[in-house]
């Protein structure tokens, strides 16, 4: 069955109230809901080599709705985000349906569908003086000395325009509060950027919950080798206290944020408890 | 925990380049001797490192706003 049918297949069975998938606007697949009023709309909806964070879309509808059942295409990436949103309570997987997608090439499909898979070239000066895109962080660790690895990441780190585009895609941030915002750690509304605290802010809040998708790289406009750096953090992570972040049912047991936190994520039972407040 | 937390931010310095700044011992109230060589050690290591470089960057950053 191809994708439209089975998404069709999902709303005359009652299964989802709106389907996450892209459309194309203007040449350009973007993310859409679709939903059964506007059922005319799904021949439009395709598969899109470019990714969006289709959770974060779930998540803040979520939000709004508790109760909604969303659907989505889901790829490996996506499915282990939801993963990770299940265990942080963002999301119930009772109201969620995933249409699996596969974006490998293989024998019977020579392209792949996805972005991502694309190698990423790195330019002689930013093999010279920054990071490579294709390191790996073992390597990166044999081939420079401390002194030469610091000077690394400042040269990237020093780049950051503070566009928050690495947070804002990033489908496991997910914080009332952010504390990329907080005053005393980053100053508001100035450049240039608080390095390196800013990005080990980050990256220390990444450690047990990336799972590894590469939006944050994919969309930062200064090519900052981000995802080296969470690769690096779960590694760790993974040593010390034998977590992945998206493959299993667990939170995880690293928080560095200690126990009084203003990195609550946020409840999903908002809407109820705001009912039961006004004794509704 | 605290054992683990410090081992993480320990790793994650070492990769960004700041290797060696950062120890934890454990050290009861009796311990006024080891406290004593714990601490002297670590400061001749950290002299021995020279300043910490990110003070460095940020006296330039300041200089030249
Ligand atoms: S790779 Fe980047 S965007 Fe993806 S989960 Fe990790 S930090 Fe977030
Ligand atoms: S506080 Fe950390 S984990 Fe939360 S949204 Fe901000 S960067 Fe992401
Ligand atoms: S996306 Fe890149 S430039 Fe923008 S805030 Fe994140 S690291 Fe900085």
């Amino acid at each position: 069955m191809n994708l439209i049918d089975q998404v069709e297949q999902l709303f005359i069975q009652d299964k989802i109230d709106i389907f996450l998938g892209y459309k194309a606007l203007d040449g350009h697949l973007l993310p859409h809901g679709f939903t059964r009023d506007r059922m005319e709309e799904l021949k439009a909806l395709q598969v899109s080599e470019g990714r969006y964070s289709l959770e974060k879309i779930a998540t803040h509808l979520t939000e709004k709705h508790p109760d909604i059942r969303i659907g989505m295409i889901a790829r490996e990436c996506n499915l282990r985000t939801l993963n990770l949103l299940y265990t942080w309570k963002q999301l119930n997987p009772e109201n969620i349906e995933t249409i699996n997608i596969s974006c490998c090439p293989s024998p019977l499909k020579p392209h792949s569908d996805c972005s991502y898979l694309e190698p990423k070239q790195t330019g002689a000066y930013k093999k010279t003086h920054g990071i490579d895109f294709n390191a790996d962080p073992d390597t990166f660790l044999d081939d420079f000395n401390n002194k030469n690895r610091f000077s690394r990441w400042m040269y990237e780190f020093n780049k950051c325009i503070k566009c928050y585009g690495c947070r804002n895609i990033c489908p496991v941030c997910f914080c009332d509060e952010c504390s990329l915002e907080h005053a005393s750690l980053v100053e508001p509304g100035t450049l240039p950027v608080d390095v390196p605290i800013f990005h080990l802010i980050r990256a220390t809040h990444m450690a047990g919950r990336c799972i590894d998708c590469g939006l944050c790289e994919d969309a930062c406009p200064m090519d900052i080798p981000l995802r080296l750096l969470y690769r690096q953090v779960n590694a760790i992570v993974s040593d010390i206290f034998d977590y992945r972040p998206g493959n299993g049912t667990d939170q995880s047991p690293f928080t560095i944020i200690g126990e009084k936190t203003v990195l609550e994520p946020k409840p999903m039972d908002a809407q109820l408890e705001g009912e039961k407040e006004y004794g509704l | 925990m605290t054992i683990k937390r410090i081992r993480f931010m320990q790793e994650l310095l070492t990769f960004f380049g700041l290797e060696g700044r950062l120890h934890l011992e454990w050290i009861s109230s009796a311990e006024a001797q080891k406290y004593v060589q714990v601490v002297t050690d670590f400061t001749e290591k950290i002299r021995q490192m020279g300043p910490n470089p990110l003070k460095k960057i940020d006296a330039a950053v300041k200089g030249a706003i």
